[in-house]
């Protein structure tokens, strides 16, 4: 087991966002999650990569225990020196790519292998030059972001993600901000990491993908896992009327 | 008195001036991004004191703050402010520019997208490592325009100087002008501030171009 959340409740003033959600994932398996906007699909992973705290329940990562919420009701993570080791546990591909502008494509994949994990420049070059290869964008190691197409600024954020040799990958919507045509080849990629046995959780609103590659697919809305199982069972034969709704959308 | 006999009197005073330029840079630039973060600060008390100082130095005239940094121990303290002169004049132009230095660096550092500090986060980079090589050098890039804008207006300002019979370039010129009954000297000082500036915007320029290699 990589990741297990137990019981996890965040709420932003008065709005429930996440309401008491389990949620694990198996080392090499590749969990989907769907569901309309609003139904706290990014907050959940925002959660578990720590960009946000959560007000109750338990994030375990590799049987070590990185928040949980004590006795008296309050939730306690571990000191921020612990933190930074827990983080690096995860990586995450936003939405926006979020790439630094101001580095190189190269200097963006190891920048933070070198300043935060302290390996040896030569290392993470090596390191980072293997992944640009990987994600067919070797030749431009020393372009900078904004002369890429979309397309490849999300491949570089996934390779700088994979530097930082992460247990476990999350994408937050990785292919919303993209044109149709370059859509493909970012999940394309994120294919071949799962041909690969990455362990990865992918938040996405492309429902033929999430079919196609996933292990596990789950089904959110207001705050709640509505369903989830086997991705053939979930889009095929819908348990939940919710999910019927949802998916009837996507079908037309 | 010719004209170049002029210039060599006022040598002294552009010297002067730029001495005093030279200290506000040095000591504003710096100074105002202390300011710039301890407004962020997450203690009230701090942000309320900071923002009081900001209000007050951009609210009251240059020329009365240096005459209160002049006078203002003498009155107070009962200091005597013998030596006290040049001090005072720098610490009232520092004070003065990093108050608004602070807030061109802060409209920079909120002009940062939210996704640049989470990125960083989710990497492991520390608070320090994430300002230092993630925030800063793009605020840096950002906020050229806007720095040049003050340097220049400092380039002028050295002139309030005179307010505490500091001999700068300004004061001297009115002296030789009045002595020699001649216009000259205001061209002199004009041509001064004109080429000092003209230095400031091309030096500023190069800088801006070095950092356009990326968008």
């Amino acid at each position: 087991m990589i990741l297990q959340m137990t019981n996890i409740e965040k709420h932003f003033g008065d709005l429930e966002v996440l309401k008491d959600i389990s949620f694990e994932v198996d080392k090499g398996e590749v969990v989907s999650i769907i569901g309309p906007s609003g139904s706290g699909k990014s907050t959940l992973l925002r959660c578990a990569t720590f960009l946000e705290t959560i007000d109750g329940g338990e994030i375990t990562y590799m049987g070590e225990k990185a928040a949980h919420t004590g006795s008296d009701g309050t939730t306690v993570y571990v000191p921020a020196d612990r933190l930074r080791h827990f983080r690096s546990y995860c990586g995450l591909v936003f939405q926006q790519f979020n790439l630094f502008p101001h580095y190189s494509i190269l200097k963006n994949l190891i920048d933070a292998p070198i300043h935060v994990q302290g390996r040896s420049k030569e290392e993470a070059t090596t390191t980072a030059m293997e992944l640009l290869d990987k994600m067919g964008i070797a030749d431009r190691a020393d372009a900078y972001p904004y002369q890429l197409s979309g397309g490849q600024q999300q491949r570089v954020a996934i390779a700088r993600a994979l530097a930082m040799k992460p247990e476990i990958l999350f994408f937050d919507e990785p292919t919303s901000a993209l044109d149709p045509e370059l859509t493909g080849e970012v999940l394309k990629v994120i294919r071949q990491l799962a041909e690969e046995h990455m362990t990865m959780v992918v938040v996405t609103h492309e429902m033929p993908f999430a079919k196609a590659v996933s292990n596990r697919v789950l089904f959110m809305d207001g705050g709640v896992v509505v369903e989830q199982g086997d991705p053939i069972e979930v889009f095929e034969h819908p348990r939940e009327e919710r999910t019927k709704q949802f998916l009837q959308v996507f079908e037309r | 008195m010719t004209i170049s006999t002029m210039f060599s009197t006022m040598l002294v005073g552009m010297l002067r001036s730029f001495a005093v330029f030279m200290l506000t840079l040095v000591g504003s630039l710096p100074l105002g991004m202390v300011v710039a973060l301890l407004k962020k600060s997450r203690f009230g008390l701090v942000r309320v004191l900071v923002n009081a100082y900001i209000s007050v130095i951009r609210g009251t005239p240059l020329m009365l703050q240096l005459l209160v940094w002049y006078f203002g121990p003498f009155y107070l303290f009962g200091m005597n402010i013998g030596n006290w002169r040049f001090p005072a004049l720098i610490l009232g132009f520092v004070v003065n520019y990093a108050a608004y230095f602070a807030e061109i660096y802060r409209g920079g550092i909120e002009s940062i997208p939210v996704g640049q500090y989470e990125a960083a986060e989710v990497l492991g980079y520390s608070k320090v490592q994430t300002f230092m090589r993630i925030i800063l050098p793009q605020v840096i890039k950002r906020i050229m325009p806007s720095v040049t804008n003050e340097v220049i207006t400092l380039v002028k300002d050295t002139s309030l100087a005179f307010t505490l019979a500091y001999q700068e370039v300004f004061s001297l010129a009115k002296q030789i002008s009045a002595s020699q009954t001649s216009f000259m000297p205001f061209v002199i000082a004009g041509v001064f501030y004109f080429v000092a500036n003209y230095v400031v915007e091309f030096v500023m320029g190069r800088i801006e171009k070095a950092l356009d290699y990326y968008k």
